[in-house]
């Protein structure tokens, strides 16, 4: 926990608006030519007593190929946090550009099962700047309490890079060594996401990022094409992993090559079990199974004691 | 489970019906005989025809071959895996169009491509049980007269706008209609949990078995040759009316041979690691037509004056955990048949004939190979080692799903009526009731597989 008090949103934070935000202040910035030194806010957002909708949550567990239960699943819960976690990237003392940043690796732990009905205090803080061989990277950690009480429910750390920003005074680590090489293996599902992935993720999960929702819109900031978001992508595995995994556990994705839209994403999902009956954990990993280029991999497991 | 060195002689002592209400004992469930229509590749001579039309016809031809005209029967039970929503009581629907007894009852089942045998084994429960004295087993499936849906996007506006009460609510529910939500959605073999066609599915199951494609278009050529020859024999003569001026199976190609079936391109399993063996030949072509089989309890049979062909031994249901690739999505047979075998103290030894659906060429010797594998046998089955062989000579011997074709719901009935047929024909064998297994694989990872005896 930060030893900074954070600070209190009164309602969740727009992400369209924050979007927004950030192209101006990405203007701006570019004018006047400054940023905000190098280092992070201590202060985080908190917004309390957040429930979900009931209607957009049985969308988005439709849409990620969920049976619609009463409770909500760990993707949808970062979908909440979500707002709050640009709100605290879009303060004018964080020191990186918020458009642009790619979303490296996602750390989830579900320590318990969440009710549509129950309400939560959501709060999102920054931490953990350091270098990175394409740029610098940080940590945006999401924790999700039920109102009032200090039982953090779930828990999330994601990893963003600014490609190509180098702050002075981080150190930029040598390139990793030992990358492996990947061969596909023959997959157990095939997706067959439209060009329209992007936009219906979006239309559950409020983020408009631009660079998901069109051709044209994902142009205008660079991309060939639109790309889907991680996070869809993720989602969808983690649904695919099926109902071994129960209703706690730690969820860790890492992101490589994007998937162009529309596309076909060929997957592996393997389980390993205990000598017992127990499972273990459940591995997946997803490629282009025409280049074989892997787009991202992961794993699903019982949750450990370990704090994030 | 020990399947070895057991009594060759099945478990069923039958005992004469009682009508005492109470605790009445297990009687015999008896195959009187079956009657289909030929069965078409898609997009031929039964576009136009819907799935009651089909089975109404299967039925017509079986009321008429067994004189059935008012009979009230005790049950009929059919289903159509490709069914649509207006069907709700497609079965019923069918009776009421019929010469049966309007006061016949009937119901849909669906279990996928083992419908028609599940239609089989649970009307023969109830007559083993003495709650039904006489049934008819049946199935139907149409490819060509699929059922398509509109898309969910219109789907959820249409609801949405019969629940808006305004003008203003109602062009405000309209407003939402893009173009894309009048594109309809058509049913697809895709598995819904792994987006993989079942061919894709078989794909991988046939690498993994290195089944070769000389292995695969064999079993093809000898199930069209096999076909033609009972064609020939006039082996259909009495299972079989014609329809809509078909009087064989469409899909039979009497003329064709293993060097044509060899210069077919792979259709499945191209972006696999392991060379690609599948084709259009040596994979069922999707398929109409519909099937039903006539069962009773002996008395009722005697009663009527109608042959007793075979008896409904046993028959067992079994489901693989294939999401996630553990074993592939049509392998529950190879589980189902070793449990039904030791349950009844029989070995594959034990057989006359073995009718193992060819969903595909790779599917049944996918099975046979998982049957003949000593660590399958060990660390799947629990057996000692391998589960056994088969004689090889001995199956699909009238041919099957490659040369007939598959309409899904409807290969089961074709498959017990001519098993039936062939065990009577066959009558004892060293001193024992032949006897026939049946295996049905079928999607979502399941499998029926059954037992049947001479009498």
């Amino acid at each position: 926990m930060s030893t900074v008090q954070p600070l209190i949103l009164g309602e969740m934070p727009s992400l369209s608006k924050l979007y927004v935000n950030a192209a101006a202040q990405a203007a701006r910035r570019r004018v006047l030519g400054t940023h905000n030194g190098s280092s992070l806010p201590a202060t985080g957002h908190e917004v309390r007593s957040v429930t979900a909708d009931v209607g957009n949550l049985t969308a988005y567990q439709h849409l990620i190929g969920l049976t619609a239960r009463d409770t909500l699943p760990a993707g949808y819960l970062h979908a909440l946090a979500f707002p709050l976690a640009m709100s605290v990237m879009n303060r004018d003392d964080f020191p990186l550009p918020l458009l642009g940043m790619i979303h490296l690796s996602n750390h989830v732990e579900q320590r318990s099962p969440v009710l549509f009905t129950e309400p939560l205090d959501i709060e999102a803080r920054v931490e953990n700047l350091r270098g990175h061989r394409a740029g610098t990277q940080l940590d945006v950690i999401a924790e999700i309490r039920g109102a009032g009480t200090p039982d953090i429910k779930w828990t999330g750390r994601s990893t963003y890079l600014a490609k190509g920003v180098f702050l002075p005074g981080i150190d930029k680590p040598t390139p990793p060594t030992g990358l492996t090489d990947f061969t596909p293996p023959d997959p157990t599902a095939i997706w067959h996401l439209g060009v329209d992935t992007g936009r219906a993720y979006a239309s559950v999960s409020g983020d408009f990022n631009p660079i998901h929702l069109s051709v044209l819109s994902a142009k205008a900031l660079g991309m060939r094409r639109s790309i889907a978001h991680g996070m869809y992508l993720a989602s969808r595995a983690l649904a695919d992993v099926g109902p071994a995994k129960g209703e706690t556990f730690s969820w860790d994705v890492t992101f490589e090559a994007p998937v162009f839209l529309p596309a076909r994403v060929a997957l592996e999902i393997t389980a390993e079990q205990a000598s017992g009956d127990g499972w273990l954990r459940s591995d997946f990993v997803a490629w282009n199974p025409h280049s074989g280029r892997r787009h991202f991999s992961g794993s699903v497991a019982p949750l450990q004691d370990s704090a994030v | 489970m020990s399947v070895n060195g057991q009594s060759n002689n099945g478990p069923h002592e039958f005992a004469s019906p009682t009508t005492s209400g109470a605790a009445r004992p297990v009687r015999g469930a008896v195959i009187v005989g079956g009657n289909r229509i030929p069965f078409a590749r898609s997009g031929g001579a039964y576009t136009k025809s819907s799935n009651q039309d089909m089975l109404t016809a299967a039925l017509d031809g079986l009321i008429a071959r067994f004189g059935l005209q008012e009979e009230r029967i005790g049950e009929v039970a059919a289903g159509a895996v490709l069914k649509h929503s207006r069907d709700f009581n497609l079965t019923r629907e069918a009776v009421l169009g019929s010469a049966l007894s309007a006061e016949t009852p009937a119901y849909d089942l669906q279990q996928a491509c083992a419908t028609g045998l599940e239609t089989v084994l649970g009307l023969a429960n109830k007559i083993k049980l003495g709650q039904i004295d006489s049934a008819i087993a049946g199935g139907v499936d149409s490819a060509s007269d699929a059922p398509i849906a509109v898309s969910e996007g219109l789907r959820e506006v249409l609801l949405d706008l019969n629940r808006a009460k305004t003008l203003p609510q109602r062009l405000q529910v309209l407003s939402r209609l893009r173009p894309k939500d009048l594109a309809p959605d058509a049913p697809s073999t895709g598995e819904p949990r792994t987006g993989l066609s079942m061919g894709e599915h078989q794909a991988l199951t046939t690498a993994q078995w290195n089944i070769s494609r000389e292995a695969q278009d064999e079993l093809a050529f000898n199930s069209h040759r096999n076909l033609a020859a009972a064609y020939d024999a006039g082996f259909f003569d009495d299972l079989l009316t014609p329809y809509r001026g078909l009087a064989r199976d469409s899909n039979l190609r009497a003329d064709t041979t293993l060097e044509k079936l060899a210069t077919l391109k792979p259709v499945f399993g191209k972006n696999l690691g392991a060379e690609a063996t599948m084709t259009a030949g040596n994979s069922t072509p999707l398929t109409d037509g519909a099937s039903t089989v006539l069962l009773a309890s002996e008395d009722w049979a005697d009663a009527h004056d109608l042959p007793k062909l075979a008896t409904v031994v046993d028959g067992e249901a079994a489901a693989v955990d294939f999401v996630h690739g553990k074993d592939g999505l049509l392998m529950a047979p190879a589980f189902a048949v070793p449990r039904l075998l030791a349950r009844n103290g029989l070995t594959l030894d034990d057989f006359d004939f073995f009718e193992i659906h060819e969903a595909f060429a790779g599917t049944v010797l996918s099975t046979l190979a998982a049957w003949e594998d000593e660590e399958f046998g060990r660390t799947r089955l629990g057996l000692d080692g391998a589960f056994g062989s088969i004689d090889r000579t001995k199956l699909n011997v009238n041919g099957s799903s490659l040369a007939a074709g598959h309409p899904f719901a409807a290969t089961g009935g074709r498959i017990v009526a001519s098993l039936a047929k062939m065990l009577q024909a066959k009558g004892t064998v060293d001193g024992r009731p032949a006897r026939g297994l049946i295996s049905i694989c079928a999607a979502g990872g399941q499998g029926v597989v059954a037992i049947l005896e001479a009498l």
